[in-house]
């Protein structure tokens, strides 16, 4: 009965075979790595590292380039800026987005193991301060109000703890976990050192539940990124945004695009990047350099898209500059890359 | 009239508290005994509801959904690359895990001598089969993924699900091979057969379908695991379908994953569908477990007559 399938068994995949047959892939798709550049099209693999955040962006400016170039491939990884830079600054991915800086730390590993790079801006993130649509007291607040409720060891339990006038009821707080750039964000802007934040608030690693959390509860108050929100509010979520000091006039702002993109709801926009690695550019300059060039020339579109803000137009003018110089440097002329610079 | 007196003696004993505490500890036994049930029932209606959800408010077409790969645009995502990666997966997965199970779990009943070695191989598969999933994740990343320079392929994400299946197919190997009665054993060597001879011919074939359905309950785990392809590296969204063991991808559970905190609401429609095909495909291989299982018990009880 079963000596059929025993014969099978004995024919199929064993591992050697599998590994001969990898390498002999492996070194097919190396060599036809190498034949790029001359044709018209563009051809070629890149792997994009980095942050949940920025991955929607970066994805669909992937399955644009994809369609305009169908033998391009742009593999859009994400295992968070943090773990995306260790690989990046380890040269294994050509591409980075990242919803933060690059660190100290992380400028050494790219050093140590001569990793070149430069980074540019292609949006904005922006996280809302938001509270049940029948919270009628909580309008507008102050950024030292912010950091009392939220700053390590905080007194503040009840509405009234923050302003005498609000009512005597418990807040209940909503916020992301600490393994998020967004948390990191906010706590650095907000209270002052990266990962300072009361142990006692409700966290989560999904913006949806901070939301979902405050839209149930008159007396909740959460932050998190304001795309979510207002995805929730189309859907008939019962939660608004309050206004939030601005750090540049003192005035308050809710988070609409005007206020963003003009720079005046801040601290809590965010500038979002990527970052290439120079290395990879070199030995596959027309692949890089297009993907580059595309994505800056529509990164406005793409990351409105996603329920992100826009960069401003001279951040584009700065990063096709940029790129430019790059180009310069590792001798290749930005004429001849087939997806042509188009400024704002 | 010795009746009577009986029911005089114990009239003013009051068996109510006892009678009351046993009703009690009854009630108890069943909520226990319901409580996974009932979990099971309201997580298979929330999603069954979740996913009529996505079907009817967002019009998700379910052809699209299961024949289009996935998109950053939720109207034109859909599900269809993850399952062919899972496809895949669950292959290679199969392909490297069986044969390196089957053939520890052979040795170490038919082989091995009963000394402290064996004992300490057979306790350590036992950790192994505790080890958390996403361990074998990052060990794969490191060792297959960095170092042997394969990257977040197919093929690396079934590596390490095989780390994981392995020692849970060697235990119900070895449960199955040790079930064969060592007189069949010895009735092939009275026939003069070699010790290879019997253990192919006549052990395996006996064992085959418990180390079947072993194998079988090991790949649902499998498909279901997200942790490890995590680790392993998997596409935002699988956009493409895979060509190979050397592609990039995203399997169903990470593209649910992923799907499930996008900004996008339809994203949590389109993950509800995601996770009724999964169900589907984890039911489909319990039924095929249990069905090798009814079957072959039933053939092996005629031969062992």
């Amino acid at each position: 009965m079963m000596a059929p399938s025993q014969h099978r068994g004995g024919r199929s995949i064993t591992r050697r075979t599998a590994m001969t047959t990898i390498a002999s892939v492996g070194a097919l798709s190396v060599a036809g790595c190498m034949g790029d550049g001359d044709g018209d099209g563009l051809s070629g693999e890149i792997p994009a590292s980095g942050s949940n955040t920025v991955a929607p962006i970066t994805q669909i400016a992937a399955e644009d380039f994809e369609a305009e170039y169908p033998d391009a491939q742009v593999n859009v990884e994400p295992e968070g800026t943090g773990a995306g830079f260790q690989e990046f600054c380890q040269a294994n991915s050509a591409f980075q987005s990242a919803s933060r800086e690059i660190t100290d730390e992380e400028i050494d590993i790219c050093g140590e193991n001569d990793v070149e790079y430069t980074h540019y801006t292609v949006g904005q993130d922006t996280l809302a301060v938001g509270v049940n649509e029948d919270n009628d007291w909580c309008e507008e607040i102050t950024l030292e109000e912010l950091r009392e409720i939220w700053e390590f060891e905080s007194d503040v339990q009840q509405w009234s703890d923050v302003r005498d006038e609000w009512p005597d009821e418990d807040i209940a707080l909503h916020a992301r976990d600490s393994a998020s750039g967004t948390f990191d964000y906010f706590t650095e802007n907000i209270n002052g050192e990266m990962g300072n934040i009361r142990d006692d608030y409700s966290a989560t690693s999904q913006t949806d539940e901070i939301w979902d959390a405050v839209a149930d509860n008159e007396y909740a108050l959460g932050w998190g990124g304001v795309g979510h929100l207002r995805s929730l509010q189309d859907q008939g979520g019962e939660l608004v945004t309050v206004d939030v000091e601005s750090e540049q006039d003192g005035e308050f702002y809710p988070p609409e695009e005007q206020y963003i993109e003009g720079g005046e709801y801040s601290p809590l926009a965010r500038p979002l990047f990527f970052y290439f690695n120079h290395a990879e550019l070199e030995e596959n300059t027309d692949l890089i350099a297009s993907f580059a060039r595309f994505y800056i020339n529509n990164q406005h579109e793409f990351a409105t898209e996603v329920d992100f803000y826009r960069a401003t137009d001279q951040d584009i003018i700065d990063n096709h500059d940029q790129l430019d110089s790059v180009l310069d440097d590792i001798g290749a002329d930005p004429d001849e890359i087939t997806v042509e610079r188009q400024d704002p | 009239m010795s009746f009577r007196d009986g029911q005089e003696l114990f009239a003013d004993v009051d068996l109510g508290r006892e009678k009351f505490l046993n009703r009690v500890f009854h009630a108890v036994l069943v909520a226990a005994s319901l409580f996974g049930f009932v979990m099971l029932v309201l997580l298979i209606l929330d999603v069954v509801w979740e996913a009529y959800q996505g079907l009817t408010v967002f019009q998700i077409d379910p052809v699209q959904f299961l024949t289009q790969p996935s998109s950053s645009r939720a109207e034109r995502a859909g599900f269809g690359a993850s399952i062919v990666a899972s496809l895949w997966l669950m292959v290679l997965t199969a392909a490297l895990a069986f044969f390196i199970a089957v053939g520890c779990a052979v040795y170490l009943v038919e082989y091995a001598s009963r000394n402290r070695v064996t004992r300490l191989i057979e306790a350590n598969l036992a950790n192994l089969a505790g080890v958390p999933s996403i361990v074998y994740g990052l060990l794969v990343l490191a060792l297959i993924v960095n170092d042997a320079g394969l990257g977040s392929v197919i093929l690396a994400g079934a590596i390490a699900l095989a780390l994981l299946i392995v020692p849970i197919i060697i235990v119900a190997s070895i449960e199955s091979l040790r079930a064969v009665p060592s007189s069949v054993r010895d009735g092939s060597y009275a026939m003069g057969a070699t010790k290879w001879q019997t253990i192919r011919r006549v052990v395996l074939p006996q064992a085959m379908p418990g180390i079947l359905t072993g194998t079988i309950l090991a790949l649902a785990r499998a498909i279901g695991e997200t942790a490890p392809l995590i680790m392993v590296g998997t596409m935002l969204h699988a956009t493409r379908y895979p060509d190979g063991p050397l592609s990039s991808f995203s399997a169903m559970p990470t593209q649910i994953y992923n799907w499930t905190y996008q900004a996008d609401r339809m994203f949590n429609g389109l993950a509800a569908l995601g996770i009724v095909v999964l169900l589907a495909f984890l039911v489909a291989m319990y039924v095929i477990a249990g069905y090798l299982r009814k079957k072959y018990e039933a053939d092996a009880s005629l031969t062992n007559v």
